[in-house]
C-alpha cells in the first residue's frame, strides 16, 4: 500500500508503451525534426548558390557602351540588344529574365514576378551600382577631384561571427521549436487515453474501488504521460543534434562556419525539454480529465499544438530576446531561453526565472488536478 | 459487519440545456450485513442499486447518512476499508494490454500482499479457477468468461472481508453466471460478507440469505426470502416484488 504511486506509474507506463498509437506518437513525431533541418538547409542552399546562367540574361532596349559591355562582362551578364518591343516579346517567351530601357539618365528595369527575374533583378541593381560608380568616378576626375577621396570617404569592414550567421540561427531555432511542438503531440495522445480513455473503457471505476489515494492515482498517471514527453523531447534532440551534423558536411551555405549545438545550449535544451514536459503534461492531463469523452478530450487539446508552437516561433521571428518578463510567460519563454543560449548569451536569472515560473505553473495544475481526482464527478460527469 | 444507516444520494439531471432538476438515487436506506451472509439488493433498473453499492465501495460519497465496516467509517478510514473490500460490477473493466498474470500481480502489488505469498496465491487462485492455460494470455484476447474469472480472481487476491457484487451476472451465458454463484457461496462458507445485487430474482432467491428489496430509491421491504413469501402471500420474490409495488414497474 506504501508505494501505491510506484504501482499507478508502473501501470501506466506499461500499458502506454504497449499501446501503439502512445508508442507511434512517442517515436514517430521527433522524426520531423532531422525533416525540418535537413528540408530547410536544402531550401537556403538552393536560394544561396542558385546558378547565376539561370537568371543572366539580360535584354538592353539601347547601345551599350564599351564600359558598360566592361561591366556586364565583369558581371558574367548575358547581353541582348534589341528594340522595346522584341525584348517585351522574348521576356515573355522567357528568352531573356529582365529587359532594361532608358529614357534620357532614367533607366527602367523590365521584367515579371517569377523567382528568375528576382534574382535578375537583384543582378542589375549591382550592374548598376558599378555603373553608377564609374560613371561618378569620371564626373569627379573631370572636376579635377580624387574620386578615391569621395567615394571611399567612409570604409565598411565585415565583423560577422559564426554564431550570428542567418542560416545558422533558422536551422537550430526551428529545430527546436519543433521539439518543443513533438513534446506537445507526444503528450497529448497518453494524457487522453489515460484519463478521458480510462473513464470510457471503464477502468478507471475498478482503479477506485483500490486501495489508492486519488492523489497517488493522478500524479501517476501525470508522471508517466510526463516520461513519455522526456522521452520523445530526448529521441527528438538527439535527431536534431545528428541532423545538424549531417546538414554541416551535407551544405555549401555552411562552408567554413561551425553549426553544431554548443554544450551549453545542448545541456539548457535538455533543462528545458524537463520542465516543458512537467509543464505541458499537467496542462494535458488537466484539460484532459475534464472533458467527458475521449472525443471531446482529443478536440480540447487539438488547439495546444499550435498554441505551443506559434509564440515561440513569433518570438524567434521577431527577434525577442530574453527579459525577466518574457522569461515567466509560457510558451515564450522556452523558446526565448534556447535563442539567447544558442546565440552565446547565458542569462542565468532569466533561465532561473524560467524554472521557478514553471515549478509555479506546475504546483497549479497539479492542485487541479488532484481537486477533480477527488471528487466523483470524474468518473460520473454524466450523472 | 456492514451498517448501513439512512444513506442518501442526490443527483443533478439536467432536463433540457438551462433546466437542471436534483433527484434522490437513493433516498433513506438503511441496513445491516452481518459476517458469513449474502445480502440480496434486489429492484428494477433505476432502483438505485448500484448507486447504493457504489456508495459502499467507497467510489461515490453519501449526501446524507453513514456507511460503516465494523468500526470504521470513510471519512477516516478510507484505504483500510478499501483493503479489505472487493468490489465486481457488470461493468466492471480490467486492462487489455496486460495479463491475467500482471494484472493479479498489479493488484497484489497495490493491496500489499506480502512478496513471498503473492506467487503462491496467484498460483492457487488460477488453479481453483482453472485459469492456467491462460494466465500469462493478455486479456484483451480473453473470452467474456475468462475475462470474468480474471476479475474474480483480481477479488480474491488480497483475501478481503466484504464483496460488493453489482449485478455481475448481468449479459453472462450460464457457465459463466455459474463461476459467480460458486464463487459466492464458497467465500460464504470462509465467513465473508457478500452484497449482491440482480434484477434476477429467481437467481437471488436460490442463493441469499436476506434481500433488500428497493424501489424507487427506498427499501420496500427486508428480509429473508421465506418471510417476504409469506408476508406477501406470494410463492416467489418476482410475484412478491410485484404485490408490493402493486403493479409492474415503472422502470427508467
Amino acid at each position: 500500500m506504501k508505494n501505491n504511486l510506484w504501482n499507478i506509474l508502473k501501470k501506466e507506463l506499461r500499458e502506454m508503451f504497449r499501446d501503439k498509437k502512445s508508442l507511434s506518437m512517442m517515436l514517430v513525431i521527433p522524426i520531423f525534426v532531422p525533416l525540418i533541418v535537413l528540408g530547410m538547409s536544402a531550401l537556403f542552399d538552393v536560394q544561396a548558390n542558385k546558378d547565376i546562367d539561370e537568371y543572366n540574361q539580360i535584354g538592353f532596349a539601347y547601345k551599350l557602351s564599351e564600359e558598360e559591355k566592361s561591366i556586364a562582362e565583369e558581371l558574367n551578364i548575358k547581353v541582348t540588344e534589341g528594340t522595346e518591343e522584341e525584348l517585351k516579346n522574348k521576356n515573355e517567351n522567357n528568352e531573356i529574365d529582365l529587359y532594361i530601357t532608358k529614357e534620357n539618365n532614367k533607366y527602367i528595369i523590365n521584367g515579371n514576378d517569377s523567382e528568375e527575374a528576382t534574382y535578375a533583378k537583384s543582378l542589375m541593381e549591382s550592374y548598376f551600382n558599378v555603373y553608377k560608380e564609374y560613371l561618378q568616378g569620371q564626373y569627379l576626375q573631370k572636376n579635377d577631384i580624387n574620386p578615391n577621396e569621395v567615394l571611399n570617404i567612409i570604409t565598411i569592414e565585415e565583423n560577422i561571427t559564426e554564431e550570428d550567421n542567418m542560416f545558422v540561427s533558422y536551422i537550430k531555432n526551428y529545430a527546436f521549436i519543433f521539439i518543443i511542438m513533438a513534446i506537445t503531440v507526444s503528450a497529448t495522445y497518453p494524457a487522453t487515453d489515460t484519463t478521458a480513455g480510462e473513464r470510457e473503457r471503464g477502468t478507471l471505476e475498478t482503479l477506485l474501488t483500490f486501495p489508492i489515494k486519488s492523489k497517488d492515482i493522478i500524479v501517476g498517471k501525470y508522471l508517466a504521460v510526463t516520461i513519455a514527453s522526456i522521452l520523445t523531447g530526448i529521441i527528438s534532440l538527439i535527431l536534431a543534434v545528428i541532423s545538424v551534423a549531417i546538414a554541416q558536411n551535407a551544405f555549401s551555405i555552411y562552408e567554413g562556419l561551425n553549426i553544431m549545438f554548443s554544450p551549453i545550449s545542448i545541456v539548457l535544451s535538455v533543462i528545458i525539454i524537463i520542465a516543458y514536459s512537467f509543464f505541458i503534461s499537467g496542462l494535458c492531463i488537466s484539460i484532459a480529465s475534464s472533458s467527458k469523452t475521449f472525443k471531446e478530450a482529443q478536440s480540447a487539446l487539438t488547439p495546444l499544438t499550435f498554441i505551443s508552437l506559434f509564440p515561440g516561433m513569433i518570438a524567434f521571428m521577431i527577434g525577442l530576446t530574453g527579459t525577466p518578463l518574457l522569461s515567466i510567460i509560457p510558451f515564450i519563454n522556452y523558446t526565448v531561453v534556447f535563442t539567447d543560449a544558442s546565440a552565446g548569451n547565458v542569462d542565468w536569472i532569466n533561465i532561473a526565472l524560467m524554472l521557478i515560473s514553471t515549478i509555479i505553473y506546475i504546483v497549479i495544475v497539479l492542485t487541479y488536478i488532484i481537486k477533480q481526482y477527488k471528487s466523483e464527478k470524474i468518473l460520473f460527469s454524466t450523472e | 459487519m456492514i451498517t448501513v444507516e439512512n444513506v442518501k444520494k442526490k443527483f443533478v439531471r439536467y432536463e433540457n440545456k438551462k433546466t437542471k432538476k436534483e433527484f434522490y438515487a437513493d433516498n433513506g436506506i438503511t441496513f445491516e450485513a452481518h459476517d458469513g451472509e449474502i445480502i440480496g439488493i434486489l429492484g428494477p433498473n433505476g432502483a438505485g442499486k448500484t448507486t447504493l453499492l457504489r456508495m459502499i465501495a467507497g467510489i461515490l460519497e453519501p449526501t446524507e447518512g453513514s456507511i460503516r465496516f465494523d468500526n470504521l467509517n470513510y471519512k477516516n478510514n478510507e484505504l483500510e476499508i478499501k483493503q479489505n473490500i472487493a468490489y465486481l460490477s457488470g461493468n466492471t473493466k480490467l486492462y487489455d494490454t496486460l495479463s491475467a498474470y500482471e494484472l493479479l500481480k498489479m493488484c497484489s502489488d497495490i493491496y500489499g500482499v506480502d512478496k513471498e505469498e503473492e506467487e503462491k496465491r496467484i498460483n492457487e487462485i488460477s488453479k481453483v479457477l482453472k485459469m492456467e492455460n491462460f494466465l500469462y494470455n493478455k486479456i484483451g484476447h480473453l473470452s467474456t468468461g475468462q475475462t470474468q474469472k480474471v476479475n474474480i480472481a483480481r477479488c480474491l487476491i488480497h483475501n478481503p472481508k466484504y464483496y460488493i457484487l453489482d449485478e455481475a451476472t448481468t449479459g453472462l451465458d450460464i457457465i459463466s453466471s455459474q463461476i459467480i454463484l460458486d464463487f459466492m457461496k464458497q467465500e460464504k462458507a470462509k465467513g465473508k460478507t457478500i452484497l449482491y445485487s440482480t434484477h434476477y430474482m429467481e437467481e437471488a432467491e436460490n442463493i441469499c440469505d436476506r434481500v433488500i428489496m428497493i424501489n424507487k430509491g427506498i427499501v420496500i421491504k427486508q428480509g429473508t426470502p421465506k418471510q417476504i413469501k409469506e408476508d406477501t402471500k406470494t410463492s416467489n420474490l418476482r410475484d412478491a416484488f410485484f404485490a408490493m409495488i402493486g403493479g409492474v414497474s415503472d422502470e427508467e
